[in-house]
Formats: structure tokens, sequence, C-alpha cells
């Protein structure tokens, strides 16, 4: 037979025809296809968290109550300097947003090391791998869902009314999810790529908070501020939720408030449709890009 | 279209050393891979073949082995197969839903209890949920752990953990299996059972593809195979055929260290192929310095199986009262008595230091085959039981002689 010196290969992988979104539809078959893979890895998620912990159930609320008090300790130190008083809808606001904020850190933090930390079965049986990030989102989606109805009991109790506009609450979820995703996917795979990529994202999601409008709004930033602010995806998201659900706003419409005699936009829709752009272009670019290096990831890893 | 998998000209490159060290690396390669630029070498300088141009064909009721060396590319190609990697070049298709027959209980999570890892690790292997409910006891049964199911796999021992992790690879009813060398779990009576299972799923006519060292396995189960040698296909032919041109390959490949003894040729007087309890000539020939000393380097013949890998046997010169000159080139009658289990055992040859106690040359070996003798027995060695049989009962049954068991070493 031959012998020790390599010919060249003759023959090359033979050009596929173009089909738009190919990568991404054969993503979302093969997902579909392991459901059950899903829902196990989601299930294992959810189980390890709450199996021999201290805190067990607690846990799902422990961090949104850790951002409300963090909130209000900023609330209450701008209202002394500007001699107002802390109103109980403060809190109403921060909860909300602290929830959906929670979700992403969460979320986040899971699914970057998802790959990594999974690197027996990465390297060992195939499986669609988009699933080890999703299953970690799901997890979280789990915990924040203990959080949202433990916000739906506590809520009317500091005045918030139930309005038209709080229809808007599950589309901004449903934004807040694919965004979550689309990030998880893409910081999944480039942590596989580069192990720093984790710290990075750690140091980033600790002072993300200062650069999303979690426990302040963007008005209070002045026209210009709150303009640089809505530039954060995550911005839409929150702001929407919090005046759908709290102040009672349509989306639709624009809303003003005036600081020191200026009007500065409180709300903008464009900011819906941004968001939306951010969420689902991302959840297309990720989920592309995760399928096209995912045959790298046993060799990479 | 039937289940089945095909390989056609596929090639896998790999690369030594680091992989990227930083950002700088990954993204003209990234870049590169994305736009694959066909004026690119198809090799750079730090990388090589790992599989190349390997093409066959299994089809349903076809069971392939692959066999080959360390490093030859089997488990790249294992790796191609279960669709982990991606072949550089070439084509490779598989048909059906696939099952990996391999101790496998990377899955596992050492927190969640064995009946939470059995519905993980099915999911894992592809199982459906429905499925896993389904066989549940099935796969508990089998892995013979039902009293600990509900204990988390962390106190597990390694023996329960491996036999779990086979049970549920062994009821996933795959459209084409693949196998690896899975044999080496838990117990010998384990094993057994799990190569009892491997058989009957060969049998079921599934397309399987089979990698081994285990030669025996591949030429009980397989009925084609395929050596590797370098990342390429050396040899496409009978089981039987591969594993001849492969242990010839292994008994062609070590001799160059210097000694001042070495073995230059070895045969057998007859065929390769012996019935078990028959004996067995072979002659070495070997070749001496003038500064050969007969106490400190002698020669080594030895029996080993093919199918563990086992030292069963091992003499040589010294041992046999004889002594070899100086300076000269001479041959060896040795007479073996095949006592053994039918298989497959390798007849090796070699130099052995007396003083450091270890292998300084190895010479040729062959393979040996051992057929069924007149006196089968169980077990592994043929201790040659002579019984005979006395009524009890009479007045002088005590002054019989009793059984006697008559051994040839």
């Amino acid at each position: 037979m031959s012998t020790a010196s390599s010919p060249l290969p003759s023959s090359t992988t033979s050009p596929r025809r173009f089909v738009p979104f190919r990568d991404l539809r054969e993503a979302i078959t093969d997902v579909l296809e392991h459901r059950d893979l899903l829902q196990q890895l989601t299930l294992r998620d959810i189980k390890l968290r709450y199996k021999q912990a201290v805190m067990g159930l607690a846990w799902a609320v422990f961090m949104p109550v850790l951002i409300v008090f963090s909130g209000l300790i900023i609330r209450y130190a701008m209202a002394q300097m500007s001699g107002q008083h802390l109103v109980a809808v403060a809190v109403a606001d921060i909860a909300l947003k602290g929830v959906g904020w929670a979700f992403f850190v969460g979320a986040i933090g899971f699914a970057t090391a998802s790959l990594i930390g999974n690197m027996n079965l990465v390297t060992k049986i195939y499986f669609p791998r988009e699933v080890l990030p999703l299953s970690t989102v799901g997890a979280q989606m789990f915990d924040s869902g203990l959080g949202v109805i433990v916000l739906a009991v506590i809520l009317p109790f500091l005045g918030v009314r139930l309005h038209l506009s709080t229809l808007w609450a599950p589309v901004l979820f449903v934004l807040l999810i694919l965004f979550t995703t689309a990030a998880g996917l893409a910081l999944s795979c480039a942590n596989l790529f580069f192990r720093d990529v984790k710290y990075i994202v750690q140091v980033v999601l600790m002072f993300g908070i200062f650069f999303t409008p979690v426990f302040f709004e963007p008005s209070m930033l002045g026209a210009r501020g709150a303009f640089l602010v809505m530039l954060n995806p995550l911005t839409g998201i929150l702001e929407g939720l919090r005046l759908s659900v709290i102040v009672g706003h349509n989306l639709f419409e624009p809303l003003y408030t005036v600081v020191k005699g200026v009007s500065v936009p409180e709300w903008q829709p464009w900011e819906l449709w941004y968001s939306a752009i951010w969420s689902i272009g991302g959840l297309i670019g990720a989920g592309t890009l995760f399928r096209r290096v995912q045959p790298l990831f046993a060799e990479y890893v | 279209m039937g289940s089945g998998v095909r390989f056609d000209g596929v090639w896998k490159k790999f690369r030594r050393g680091e992989v990227h060290d930083s950002l700088r690396d990954l993204i003209p390669a990234a870049a590169r891979h994305l736009i694959k630029n066909k004026n690119r070498p198809p090799l750079s300088d730090r990388e090589f073949w790992a599989v190349r141009d390997v093409s066959f064909d299994v089809g349903v009721g076809q069971a392939l082995g692959i066999m080959g060396p360390n490093g030859a590319g089997k488990s790249t190609i294992l790796k191609l197969l279960t669709k982990i990697l991606r072949p550089d070049r070439g084509v490779r298709e598989v048909h059906g839903r696939m099952g990996m027959l391999i101790e496998i209980s990377a899955g596992f999570h050492p927190d969640l209890t064995g009946r939470e890892n059995v519905f993980l690790q099915g999911a894992i292997m592809g199982m459906k949920r429905v499925d896993i409910r389904r066989r549940f006891d099935e796969i508990v049964a089998f892995s013979e752990i039902e009293d600990f199911i509900d204990t988390p796999v962390k106190r597990y021992s390694s023996g329960m953990n491996a036999r779990l992790g086979f049970a549920i690879a062994a009821h996933v009813d795959p459209d084409v299996l693949i196998i690896d060398e899975v044999l080496a779990v838990g117990d010998f009576r384990f094993q057994d059972k799990a190569f009892g299972r491997i058989h009957s799923m060969c049998n079921s006519g599934i397309p399987v593809v089979l990698v081994s060292h285990q030669l025996d396995r591949i030429a009980s189960l397989c009925s084609e195979a395929i050596l590797l040698e370098h990342g390429q296909v050396r040899l496409h032919a009978t089981p039987s055929e591969c594993i001849q041109e492969y242990t010839l390959g292994v008994a062609q490949a070590g001799d160059s260290t210097e000694s001042t003894l070495s073995v230059t040729a070895m045969r057998f007087d007859a065929a390769d192929i012996v019935m078990s309890g028959e004996r067995i000539k072979l002659h070495v020939t070997c070749r001496s310095r003038d500064d050969f000393d007969n106490d400190v380097t002698d020669i080594v013949v030895s029996v080993r199986s093919a199918t563990t890998g086992t030292m069963l046997f091992s003499t040589g010169a010294h041992p046999c009262r004889i002594e070899m000159p100086r300076a000269q080139e001479f041959e060896i009658d040795v007479e073996l008595q095949a006592n053994l289990t039918p298989g497959l055992y390798h007849v090796e040859t070699g130099v052995w230091d007396r003083v450091s106690q270890r292998l300084v040359h190895s010479g040729p070996s062959r393979m040996l085959t051992v057929q069924p003798g007149h006196r089968p027995f169980g077990g592994s060695v043929q201790l040659n039981a002579e019984m005979s049989m006395h009524q009890s009962g009479g007045a002088d049954a005590m002054n019989e002689p009793s059984p006697e068991l008559i051994v040839h070493s």
C-alpha cells in the first residue's frame, strides 16, 4: 500500500448551495430533536443548585433581594442629597428591574462556563452543543420564575396596579431571554477558546450594574446621559418593564420628564425596537457563530 | 435508505503543540476557516495528518473491525464517526441513529442519584425520555445495582459506575453501533455478560464498527476488518488476514538496539495453527558478538495472549541449560506444548539482561492460533486432568488409589 510520504489530498469538500440561515436552521432542528436532552440538562442544573445547599429555594430570591437593598441604599443617598423622600414605588422599581438583572447575570455566569464545565461530554459524545448553554439559561429561568412569582405577590402591596400596559411584561421577558441566550451562546464558545473570558465576564457583570439602569433611571443622567445609557440593549428591556408594569405607560408612546427645567426623555419607542433588534439579531448571529465553530470544540477545548 | 456508515476519502489533520497562544493566533485562523481560502497549503508546518484518505462502507449485516498500533488513528476515526470531529477532506456519512457502546459514565454527575443519572446519561446518548422510562428497569437490572439506584453516584465504586454506564449504553437501541474497547467493564462475570450483550447486538444485523486492540474480539465479532498504520488503511480484508498482517508488522517493528546478542529470525516448524494440547516447534536464529556473556545476557521466548496482552509463559536458554557460543550465528530449536485455551497468541522473542532483569531487545514475533483440541477444558490453562471412578460402598474402597492429577509444565 501507500508509503508514509503524504500524497496531497485530491478531493475537497463539495461546495454547498447557499441557503439563508442554513446554520441557524440546522441548529434549531438539531436542538428540537434533542429537546429531551435539553430538558434533562436543565433539570440537572436546577437540581444541582438545590441539592446539598444551605439556602435551598431561598437562593432564587437571595440575589434579587440583595440587589433591592443595594439599590435602596443608593436611592436613599440620592434622596438625601436632593432633599427628597424615598418613595415606596422606588422599591417596586428596583425589585422589578433587579429580578431582570439577576436573571441576566445568573444566566450569563453559568452559560459562560457551561462548555468548559462539561468538557468530558464535549470531547466524548456528540449532541448539539447548544443545549449546554441553553440549559443553564433554562435553569436560571426557573430561578427567576420563582422571583417573578414573589414579585407578583409583593408588588400590589407597594401600590402597583394592573394596567393594560402590563401586557408588555411578557413581551419584554421574552426579549430578555432571547438577549441573554444570545450572549450566553457567544460567551460560552468564546470561553472555550480563551479561558480568561470567564474572568472578563465576571468583571463586566460586576460593574455592569452601573451602566444598566437598575438602581437609577436614564432621565436622572440628563438628556445626553440618558441617550448613552439607552444604547445598552438591556435599558430598553428593564426600563420598559418598569414603565409598563409600574407606571402603566404604553411603550409605543414617548415619555418625557422635566429635570431642572429641561425636558429629558424617559422613554423613546425606538428603545423597544433597538432592544428587539439586539435580541433577535444577536440570537441569529450568536446561533450561527456557535454552529460554525462547534466542530472545532473537541479539538480546541 | 438503510442505515449505515460511509467514509469516502476522509482526511483529518491535527496540530502539534499548543493550539492557540493568543487572540492574535485565533483571529486569522478563524477567518481562514470561515473563508475557506483555496490557495492555502493543505498542511502548515506544525500540522500533520492523523487520518489519511480512509474509505470504508458498513451496511446492514456488516461488522467492521478497526485495528492498528497506538497512534495509527483509531481514536480519531472513532471521533470522526461519532461526529465529535469533522473531517478536513472527504465525506463522512452516518445514516440512522448512532449508538456508542463505550464504557461511558462521562455524563454522570456525582451529586445526582443513579436514577437521575440514568435519565441524564440516557438523554445524552440520544434516548427519548419515554424510551428511558420504558427500559429503566431493564437498565438497572443489567447493571446489578438495584439497591443503590437512589444513592448519589459519588458514593458508587468505580465498578458500579462503569456497570451503570455500560448498562445505559447497551439499551439505546441504535440503528448503527459504534463499539470502543469496552470489555474492561467490571469483574470477569460482568465482562462476560457485557460481551454477550455486545454479541447479541452485533448479531441483530445492524451495521457495527468495532475499534479494539483485542484482536480475538474483532475475529469473533466482525465480518471484515481494517488495519490502520500512520492514519492510512494498510489492509482492508477479512479479520484473520488483517490480524495476520498486523502481528507480522508488529514482529518486524523492533530490532535496532545494540546488544551483545540479537534474535534475527524466528519461524514455526509447521503451520502457525495448533490444536490445544499439541506440541509446537519453532526455530530461533540468533547472532552473538564476541563480547557476549552467557551469565549476563539470555534470549527470551515468550507467549502472550493476543486478547488481553498478558504474558502467559516465558523461558530462555539459561533455564533450559543451553550455553550459547560467542561471535556466531546459531539456531535454537524450541518445543512448546500449547496447553492453552483456543484463541490468538503471540509468540515473541527477545534478549534479556539477567543483571538488570529487563528486556533489552525485542526480536521477531509470530501469531499463533490455538484451535479446540481433543480435550476441551474451561479456564485458561490445560492442567491435563486425569480422572478415574470407583464404586463406593465396597469394603476395600479405601485401598483404591485416589484420583490422580498429572501436570505437565
